[in-house]
């Protein structure tokens, strides 16, 4: 219900905006238009009419499949849309899998040895990482390893190998986030009773830490996960312009910059979408995790 | 431990790199790979000027007439000959054989059928803006057709190129025109077939074998790709490592750069396309700022250092212009006041207009960033604060058609039409018809437009002089310099770079 | 070192070897020594702030004065540099140290200013929604979903296309898109000073809501507003970069850190320095402030033990 509704609210801003921003008839009649055959353009397609008008009309041909025809692209918005998802959902998938392989180990090393090097070390690794402008990663990365050394290929989405160098740029900036939670939460469930106990019992070690404290400490890490993937697929925008990946965030980029109202309107749309849907997900999720929940 | 790991990562990359070689297309199966930075989001030509699709339709498309390279003049293409029979009236001959790409001849039902297409497009001003000054076509025979002229038009032929050659019927009826019959798929008579089209990522074009022996020549490779690409960077990596083997609007840096490397040449050829600062000299943007008074702006003309950036900054054959307009292309007269670099002179022509300590000025700019910033500090060296803004095109010409714009850095590529009427047309239009004429001056309308009106060369040319020196003299424009076009490519290929700087990439061969 | 005398002299009581005998001021204070990783950001941070803002008026060259004979020059370190331009120079000639330097500033006023809405939008929302609690709360969370939903660089981009870039703009958009932490935190710490003891006495004794507000509730939420403000002035820096690389952020010739390595990003092959520099900057920047904010968090945290 709450997602419908902050879905609507999202969408009927964006229109708004987008409207105001950009003079929908002048982007239809392209950049030499003259003053006559924008006018033209605008009763024919009826942008001379209210906003809310028009936010109905598109609303009601929305919820009926139709997503409206782009102005830039000379195609369906929803065509669109289905050509250039699966690049994202890859990009995203695979990134939050680098997270994960980054994070999550050094999230554990941290906890074990508590204030310890490793763990400065740890914590040094997610504050560089927090720093590092995403886009300039992305250039040194290039830089280094497709051009000092040609390992990986510079650009484009034909192979899962050109995914690699996107994905660790786009994963690293969930880095730390995630293995800070990761620390503080296996230091918390270390410190819990029955830990304590299972301790003093002669339990130590990686089979005490897999078995008990991970699956409590899991949970918030699950939540934060999703919210990261959520963020991945509308914040792939910058990923994507650096190396060439035709996904839906250069789709957005490209839509923004080509005023293509019917394009940017939808993807808004989808984001916000895909983001509440997947913290209903990590809710689920969570409720399933936790013994106390269910 | 350690050597497990690094045979390993060793074995994963000669793997992956076995992978990606074979998706680089090259040579050996006859395959040509170039760059555009544009995307292409339709491949039918009629809805752009901008120059990556001017190529890509001379690649699928042809028309009656065609730009050779060698002299820069209108010769028939898919036209045999024709005929000026009076100042309203032209007869074309088609040249017989003519194949579409689906194996239907060429016949004058489709000269006649596009062009009806272009002018009797209500819907869409665009396409009867393209030929307005044509009243009928009609068919003379089954390979010859008549155009009736409104009033004489002496940038005909220009027109007569940028319109392509549709096949009957495929764009719909009259009164029920499809605009987008052939945005994703397109049956042309060009050079080139397209085999498949994924909008803003590739076209895929394989030679027409069938094609007609006309001034573009046949072309000698077989498959092209053309491939979009935004980032300059991305394409510079793509081109070292053999993914393209072609792009171009590279810098001079870059482009100096790239060539150290032997697998790669650079070009650095002419331009048609002129850079310029346009100001509101009638005070559209609202009266008394010091613009519209005629001293500050030849105190503008002389603060601007052109030479050094023309040199600097662009480099190759780039060089200073003084007229609104290329000085290669027919009646652009060069004998206008010439204003040199000369900060004292501007200092003191600020100080005489009463601006000693000079004044606040908004430059718009959408190209080119390097140098309006140039031009930024130029102007502050005499006191003239700029605060610059630059943007995407879109969001110039919106702000321009608000008349927001005190003055903007442009630049006019031609589109390869070596003529001063294509500059001249969309700059000097009558400032109800069109929002670039901030003169507020009548005279140069009259002129500047006037001269498209005669087939007359002599009057041509008499018309562009007056109109082209009251422009130096009033200093309506800051003609700034002309570019150099920059192309990389590999050095498998022969590209030939030509005097207008437009990329003929259809005549690329292997070496 | 330098540090513990100079406190020594300014607050002797603060080295105390009795803990128990330490004021709570002066128990921050004392963590605030002893914790490494905000003495060292706190150092790094003055640092880059001493060079930001007093490097330029050292510096004889200005950022904007150009030469277009001597571009794109590279760093001392490099074959062909030279020591008029410690790092080069760029595109258009401009000495490239004084671009860089005179960056920080931009970034500052950028990122503070940015942090500044984002903080006064944030802590209203969420005092507002702590306090009264209610259809008040649910509505302001709804809010939050909101801004949480919206792919904020797209917005961001957007709006400063809408409004026409400058740095005021850049600021007031940048702020609006990052105001949920103050908010998340704000409603939380309001909503348990609300259930206390003298706050119900001062709406006892018949003060307005407005008073209690100021005079209670804010003074309780200080501590953890100043850490969510260090941290956000490290976002809010790094979005100000992100926009203007992708060109919708501050316009040339003001040197913002984006914007040079946007610039620079053209000749990434040959003159890597151009992107490299600006990175390193933006990098250490932001890394000694995200040091000072966690640090803060730790001091000021009550729960942190004292040795």
């Amino acid at each position: 219900m709450v997602v419908i509704a902050v879905a609507l609210t999202l969408s009927f801003i964006t229109f708004f905006l987008l409207n105001v921003a950009i003079d929908p008839a002048q982007a239809v009649a392209g950049e030499e238009a003259e003053a006559l055959e924008i006018e033209q353009v605008r009763q024919q397609y009826g942008f001379d009419r209210p906003i809310l008008i028009r936010y109905f009309e598109w609303f009601k041909a929305v919820l009926t499949g139709d997503l409206g025809i782009s102005y830039y692209w000379n195609k369906p918005v929803g065509s669109l849309l289905l050509e250039r998802a699966p690049e994202t959902i890859t990009l995203a998938l695979m990134s939050v899998m680098v997270t994960i392989f980054i994070a999550i180990p050094l999230g554990i090393c941290a906890a074990i040895n508590p204030n310890s090097v490793i763990d400065r070390m740890c914590l040094g690794v997610a504050v560089s990482f927090q720093a590092i402008p995403n886009f300039w990663l992305g250039l040194v990365m290039i830089i280094i390893f497709s051009v000092t050394f040609p390992i990986f290929p510079v650009s484009g989405d034909k192979t899962y190998f050109h995914f690699i160098l996107p994905s660790i740029v786009l994963g690293a900036s969930s880095v730390p986030p995630v293995m800070r939670l990761m620390r503080t939460g296996l230091l918390d469930v270390m410190e819990a009773d029955y830990i304590r106990t299972a301790r003093s019992n002669g339990f130590f070690g990686w089979k005490l830490i897999l078995n008990h404290a991970m699956r409590n400490a899991l949970l918030p890490v699950v939540s934060v996960l999703a919210v990261q993937l959520g963020h991945k697929f509308g914040g792939s925008v910058i990923t994507e312009s650096v190396f060439s990946i035709n996904g839906l965030g250069r789709l957005a980029l490209e839509s923004i910059l080509g005023a293509d109202i019917p394009t940017v309107q939808i993807l808004v749309f989808v984001f916000a979408f895909t983001f509440l849907i997947l913290n209903l997900l990590a809710d689920i999720l969570n409720a399933y995790l936790d013994p106390r929940l269910r | 431990m350690n050597k497990t790991a690094i045979s390993l990562l060793s074995l994963i990359s000669i793997f992956f790199s076995i992978i990606c070689s074979s998706l680089f297309a090259d040579k050996s199966d006859d395959t040509l790979v170039i760059a555009f930075k544009r995307e292409i989001t339709n491949l039918d030509y009629h809805y752009g000027t901008k120059t990556e699709y001017l190529i890509l339709a001379d690649m699928i498309d042809d028309s009656l007439f065609y730009v050779e390279n060698d002299n820069l003049s209108y010769v028939p293409s898919l036209a045999s000959d024709y005929k000026v029979v009076n100042d309203v009236t032209l007869d074309v001959n088609l040249k017989k054989g003519v194949k579409f790409h689906d194996g239907a001849e060429m016949t004058a039902d489709d000269v006649v059928y596009t062009y009806n297409f272009i002018i009797k497009n209500d819907k869409n001003r665009r396409h009867t803006k393209l030929a307005s000054w044509l009243k009928n076509i009609e068919k003379t025979g089954p390979y010859s057709v008549r155009f009736n002229l409104k009033e004489p038009y002496a940038n005909l032929y220009n027109d007569l190129y940028r319109i392509k050659i549709r096949k009957n019927g495929i764009m719909g009826t009259e009164g029920n025109w499809d605009d987008n019959a052939q945005a994703n798929s397109l049956i042309g008579v060009g050079p080139y077939k397209v085999v498949s089209f994924d909008p803003g990522v590739e076209v895929v074009l394989e030679r027409n074998e069938e094609y007609f022996d006309g001034p573009k020549g046949k072309p000698a490779i077989k498959n092209m790709i053309v491939r979009s690409i935004p980032d300059m960077g991305t394409q510079q990596a793509e081109l070292m490592s053999g993914g393209i083997h072609w792009m171009y609007n590279v810098k001079k840096d870059v482009g100096e750069s790239m060539a150290k490397n032997d697998r790669i040449n650079y070009q650095l050829g002419p331009s048609l396309r002129i850079g310029f600062l346009v100001l509101d000299a009638a005070g559209f943007t609202g009266d008394g700022h010091p613009i519209t008074d005629v001293r500050v702006r030849r105190a503008l003309n002389h603060a601007i250092n052109r030479e050094s950036i023309a040199k600097n900054l662009i480099g190759g054959p780039a060089n200073v212009v003084h007229t609104a307009c290329n000085p290669v292309v027919f009646g652009c007269f060069q004998d206008v006041t010439k204003y040199e670099y000369n900060p004292e002179k501007a200092i003191a022509l600020l100080t005489e207009a009463g601006y000693p300590s000079g004044f606040e000025l908004e430059l718009w700019s959408y190209r080119d960033k390097e140098a309006a910033q140039a031009i930024v500090s130029d102007l502050g060296k005499v006191g003239i604060k700029v605060n610059l803004k630059h943007g995407k095109l879109a969001g110039l010409n919106k702000a321009r058609k608000e008349r927001k714009i005190r003055a903007y850095f442009g630049t006019w590529g031609s589109s390869a039409s070596p003529d001063t009427a294509t500059i001249s047309n969309i700059h000097w239009r009558d400032p109800s018809k069109g929002d670039r004429n901030l003169s507020g001056d009548p005279k140069v309308n009259e002129l500047m437009i006037g001269a498209e009106r005669t087939l007359n060369i002599d009057e041509r040319k008499k018309l562009y002089a007056e109109g082209l020196k009251l422009i130096a003299d009033q200093a309506y424009w800051v003609p700034l310099w002309s570019y150099s076009e920059g192309v990389l490519s590999s050095q498998d290929i022969v590209f030939n770079q030509d005097a207008d700087g437009y990329p003929r990439v259809w005549g690329i061969s292997w070496r | 070192m330098i540090l513990k005398t100079f406190i020594k002299r300014l607050v002797p009581r603060v080295l105390e070897d009795d803990i128990s005998l330490l004021s709570p001021k002066t128990v921050v204070l004392r963590k605030a020594i002893s914790h490494s990783g905000f003495k060292f950001g706190l150092l790094l941070f003055i640092s880059i702030i001493l060079l930001g803002i007093l490097g330029p008026f050292f510096l004889d060259i200005s950022p904007y004065q150009q030469d277009l004979d001597k571009r794109l020059l590279p760093p001392v370190w490099i074959e062909g540099g030279s020591w008029d331009h410690l790092l080069g120079t760029d595109g258009n000639g401009r000495d490239y140290l004084s671009r860089i330097l005179s960056g920080t500033r931009i970034s500052l006023t950028i990122g503070i200013g940015a942090a500044l809405v984002g903080m006064v939008i944030g802590v209203t929302l969420g005092v507002i929604a702590g306090y009264f609690g209610g259809w008040i709360d649910q509505f302001v969370n709804y809010i939050l979903t909101c801004q949480l939903a919206l792919p904020g660089l797209l917005l961001a981009m957007t709006l400063v296309f809408l409004i026409g870039p400058s740095i005021p703009v850049v600021i007031i958009v940048i702020g609006c898109l990052h105001w949920t932490l103050f908010l998340v935190v704000t409603r939380s710490v309001t909503k348990r000073i609300a259930k206390l003891d003298f706050v119900s006495a001062s709406n006892a004794i018949g003060a307005t809501k407005l008073q209690i507000i100021i005079q209670d509730i804010l003074p309780g939420i200080i501590n953890q507003i100043i850490v969510i403000f260090t941290l956000e002035v490290g976002v809010a820096i790094l979005a100000e970069a992100s926009l203007s690389f992708l060109g919708v952020g501050i316009q040339p010739p003001t040197p913002s850190w984006g914007l040079l390595i946007a610039e620079g990003k053209e000749a990434i092959f040959f003159q890597p320095w151009l992107i490299v520099l600006p990175g390193i900057a933006l990098f250490l920047l932001v890394v000694s402030i995200n040091m000072l904010g966690d640090g803060l968090r730790d001091i000021m945290d009550p729960k942190s033990k004292l040795e």
